[in-house]
């Protein structure tokens, strides 16, 4: 009797081990954003309007349709007079990079970025456990993962990931795999670079597709510390509540929609084709399909559900019935304010943020961060969502509780979305480091017009192109 | 090996104080089983079959006390970490149009570069010494002269190597595409825009739920950092299976220069590459080839000498390539001694681990002059994988493990078959093995990879099931002519 009762009393007390092991580990899956930093290049980078217009004007193989195209696209792209660009603009050298210019483009970043990060949270560089490198046009041997661990010697054991042409969705993929990586390790600290590199990617012919990346993409980047150690969750700022990742490959127009190629005489560009905004229209409604009933509350979902029934019951009988269907972006019908605060949209340019501020029905205030980040950064691609996330941070808009949703395309084509939590009241206190704070006073300005149409408006006047010359 | 010993002893102890600290409940039960057997001991048979007789074994009890065992069961074996097998994997055969006898590469050597013949003559030498055979295979854009390395012709060698490898794959395995959860592809040198992942789920329609990776740009080591990437997915993700693309594409990075550093991956680097299905299902227990046991990463990129060693760069005339260093070998060797650091208390037996220690003690605090032991991995492996990544690596990993013949027969025959083909050349000597009928139940696999950063990774796997000699693969229609004897230097 005592033997059977001290067997039992032992199998319980394990089995209580066990369980309680079990949902202690689930504590440290957490995937929490300790820090961040976004990159400001120097001052001297700054791409104003009378800058663009010498460097288009210096493409020689450029004619009159296609500076009246660039003139249309640039007029209306909601890029400001601040955003930067890589040295070898500045030095008319923007046709002939070499491999040097591409990795001191890098170098000048990684610097500056993961030095203060680390300084900041008096973190050495030997305590980081994962490294993961997202920047899409640059594959260098060494790859730029290892440049980093070379230049700040960290461990050996450090597990590190180099991602490349993953798009402009890259980041939210170096959060997924340090997601997954921390649900099966304990008490790790994780460093994702994300960042885009312009030098070696100027297209040099007259391609209208290809040409329209020259003026769009702009110099940037970002450093991101991600825990689940915790011990530092105390001071984390966001815990990451879920990732969906969509990938619309299998579909050969959004396939195509944004490809890296030749043009007719061997000049390699990217070309982004007119398909690209439906293509992006698809992968975000499939993306929200699977990211909604993930974040908002059940009661609104079942509501949604009944209107959805209700709607496909009063359309059967009348088939023929024209509806007003959204040619852009369908509108979602479903209210996302109720599970999400903030909106982190990914700057792609002017008409990404308004399809998307009007299918999820946003008003201007949530567009904001989005459009000012455009207007001040430029697309600086995978890492403008950290950008839009500063701003936010800057304004005092993060209090605690609040839900931040992320969402950015890439070519292939992918959708990636995911919804972070604050954990800290972020809109007290000094934000330190941010790249907004010099500014952040003068946003959002009165106006966001640039200059362009005033200074080259005349061109849409020109109709010769053989006697077309370029007035300063 | 100036920190090697102390971070071996420091690894050590740690190693025995996370075994005591993690099995502790497993130890507190070795002094209760003590006590309980002293006191079967002490009592007579007859005292236990008085207590026998006196345990009441009541319905309910009987019953609450094995539903208690079941549950513990379930429970331990449900927190085990997933077992993570390779089911199959299918490596590319090039086509015979692609070969490039040593008389057609030079050929083109004199021809491209005539006006170095410096460059010709050392090109050459290089292949004279190199262990590659005269049926090696290079893209067809590099058959052409000069070469046309334009980005379409990329492309095309891409679709070619990976969709040949893929389809090989998915007839070996009856795998239907749409099934696929995760996709790693590897491609050091060519990442276009999209990805080469985005291409393969075009090509194959893969679910829009996929969870693709593109890694580039980690050297020859690259395919066992995906086999890392995809356990790690598989351990968070049950019943899910993983594809990962291993390849490296030459077609861009063929050098055109004459600096003759930069020439000599030209000389070696040969089109190949590998699809590899993992899965943690259990019902690919059975049909699995392998099961991964360990995998260790190691990066040197804190040593600038290592980081140096493999760099691309351009040359004088503005040419990129890729420059090799003189202390390739030592550095390698270096690599391989960290990462066998970490690796050794893993896989050694307890025997050679005491061995090991013993000298260690020795030599450390009695100050006895005795020779470093180097522990013998013969013991642990039955199989070695070393990357074929030149005659001088093999031959300094066949002299640092101290290995014979057999054991490095597969990198050697397979750097002569096929090539450097970077990260996907593990698989070819794996399947060499296959093929020689040599892989049987219970055996044990050391892959060894190295790369660019520089990197040394490794795994051990364990064949889950004696192999059949493969009827089709790359090494189908040769393999009865191997292993041969390549001479130090074939004159040209």
């Amino acid at each position: 009797m005592d033997i059977l009762c001290i067997l039992s009393s032992l199998l319980i007390l394990y089995l209580i081990f066990k369980i309680w092991k079990h949902i202690d580990s689930k504590r440290d899956q957490n995937c929490y954003i300790l820090d961040y930093q976004c990159h400001k290049p120097s001052d001297d980078r700054m791409l104003s309007t009378q800058i663009s217009g010498e460097i288009i004007r210096r493409n020689k193989h450029l004619r009159l349709n296609e500076f009246k195209f660039l003139l249309k696209a640039i007029v209306s792209s909601g890029i400001g007079e601040q955003t930067y660009a890589p040295c070898i603009y500045f030095e008319g050298r923007e046709e002939s990079p070499t491999i040097q210019d591409a990795l001191s483009e890098m170098e000048e970043f990684y610097i500056d970025t993961i030095e203060q990060l680390l300084k900041r949270n008096k973190l050495k560089p030997k305590d980081i456990d994962v490294l993961v490198v997202n920047v899409s046009m640059l594959n260098s041997t060494p790859s730029l993962s290892a440049r980093i661990i070379n230049h700040y010697k960290m461990r050996e054991d450090v597990k590190v990931f180099n991602l490349t042409a993953m798009g402009c969705s890259a980041s939210v993929i170096s959060v997924d795999i340090v997601k997954n990586i921390f649900k099966t390790y304990k008490n790790k600290l994780a460093l994702v670079v994300t960042s885009e590199s312009l030098s070696p990617n100027w297209y040099s012919g007259n391609n209208r597709s290809m040409i329209l990346a020259n003026c769009l993409f702009r110099s940037g980047g970002c450093a991101v510390l991600l825990t689940n150690k915790r011990c530092l969750s105390p001071r984390a700022m966001f815990k990451l509540k879920c990732l969906v990742r969509t990938h619309h490959g299998a579909r050969e127009d959004s396939f195509n929609a944004c490809v890296q190629k030749e043009d007719e005489l061997g000049r390699v560009g990217i070309h982004l084709d007119k398909t690209l905004p439906k293509a992006a229209t698809r992968a975000f409604v499939d993306n929200l399909k699977v990211i909604t009933p993930k974040i908002l509350p059940v009661t609104v979902l079942f509501r949604f559900m009944l209107s959805l029934l209700l709607k496909k019951l009063r359309r059967s009988p009348s088939k023929g019935s024209t509806s007003n269907v959204a040619q852009a972006a369908p509108k979602a019908g479903i209210n996302f304010k109720t599970g999400i605060d903030h909106f982190c949209i990914h700057t792609g340019g002017k008409a990404v943020i308004d399809a998307i501020g009007y299918s999820l029905d946003l008003t201007e205030y949530d567009l904001e961060p989005a459009r000012m980040t455009l207007h001040r950064f430029g697309n600086t691609s995978a890492s403008s969502l950290w950008y839009v996330l500063g701003y936010m941070e800057a304004k005092k808009r993060l209090k605690r509780g609040d839900r931040v949703f992320m969402i950015s395309f890439g070519a292939g084509f992918k959708c990636n979305s995911c919804v972070w939590e604050v954990v800290r009241d972020l809109s007290v206190g000094e934000c330190l480091g941010n790249v907004w704070n010099h500014c952040i006073d003068q946003y959002p300005p009165k106006s966001l017009l640039n200059p362009f149409l005033e200074k080259y408006g005349w061109i849409r006047e020109e109709e010769d192109a053989d006697t077309f010359k370029f007035r300063t | 090996m100036p920190d090697f010993s102390s971070s071996v002893k420091l690894k050590y102890v740690k190693l025995g104080y996370q075994y005591l600290v993690n099995h502790f409940l497993s130890l507190l039960l070795i002094p209760i089983m003590a006590i309980i057997a002293v006191e079967l001991l002490r009592m007579g048979p007859e005292d236990i079959l008085n207590v026998w007789n006196s345990l009441h074994f009541d319905i309910v009890q009987v019953l609450c006390s094995s539903f208690l065992v079941i549950f513990i069961s379930t429970v331990y074996f449900m927190s085990k970490p997933r077992t993570v097998y390779l089911v199959d994997y299918s490596c590319y055969k090039p086509p015979v149009t692609c070969r490039v006898p040593f008389a057609t590469f030079m050929e083109h050597s004199r021809l491209i570069l005539k006006d170095s013949p410096k460059s010709v003559e050392f090109q050459m030498r290089i292949l004279e010494r190199s262990g590659l055979g005269e049926e090696t295979c290079l893209p067809p854009a590099i058959h052409y002269i000069p070469p046309t390395p334009t980005m379409d012709e990329a492309r095309s060698e891409a679709q070619m190597v990976i969709f040949t490898a893929m389809d090989d794959l998915f007839k070996k395995t009856g795998l239907l595409p749409k099934d696929i959860d995760i996709l790693i592809v590897n491609c050091s040198l060519f990442s276009p825009t999209p990805s080469l992942s985005a291409m393969v789920i075009n090509k194959y329609k893969l679910r829009s739920n996929i969870k693709s990776f593109n890694l580039s740009g980690m050297g020859c080591s690259a395919g066992l950092i995906s086999v890392d990437l995809a356990r790690d997915l598989l351990q968070v993700h049950p019943n899910s299976n993983a594809v990962i693309v291993s390849t490296e594409i030459i077609t861009p990075n063929y050098y055109k220069g004459n600096e003759r550093a930069m020439l000599l991956p030209n000389c070696l680097f040969r089109m190949g590459s590998a699809a590899i299905l993992m899965s943690n299902r259990r019902s690919d227990r059975w049909r699995a080839k392998y099961k991964l046991c360990h995998l260790v990463r190691t990066h040197r990129g804190a040593d600038d000498k290592s980081f140096y060693c493999v760099y691309e760069q351009e040359d004088r005339e503005g040419k990129i390539g890729i420059n090799l260093s003189k202390d390739l070998m030592a550095i390698a060797g270096e690599a391989l001694k960290a990462n066998i650091t970490t690796i050794g208390p893993l896989v050694l037996p307890a025997s050679e681990q005491l061995l090991f220690l013993l000298s260690l003690i020795g030599r450390k605090i009695f100050n006895l002059k005795w020779k470093p032991y180097i522990p013998d991995f013969k013991l642990a492996f039955e199989h070695f994988c070393i990357h074929a990544g030149g005659r001088a690596v093999i031959d300094e990993l066949q002299k640092n493990l101290q290995l014979s013949g057999e054991h490095v027969e597969a990198s050697r025959m397979t750097l002569h078959r096929f090539g450097n083909t970077s990260s996907s050349s593990l698989w070819y000597e794996l399947c060499y093995i296959e093929s020689k009928g040599r892989m049987r139940r219970g055996d044990r696999v050391w892959q060894i990879a190295f790369g660019s950063g520089f990197k040394c990774n490794s795994a051990v796997w364990k064949c889950n099931r004696t192999i059949k000699t493969p009827k089709d693969g790359p090494w189908s229609d040769c393999i009865d002519r191997y292993p041969v004897f390549i001479p130090e230097v074939v004159k040209l």
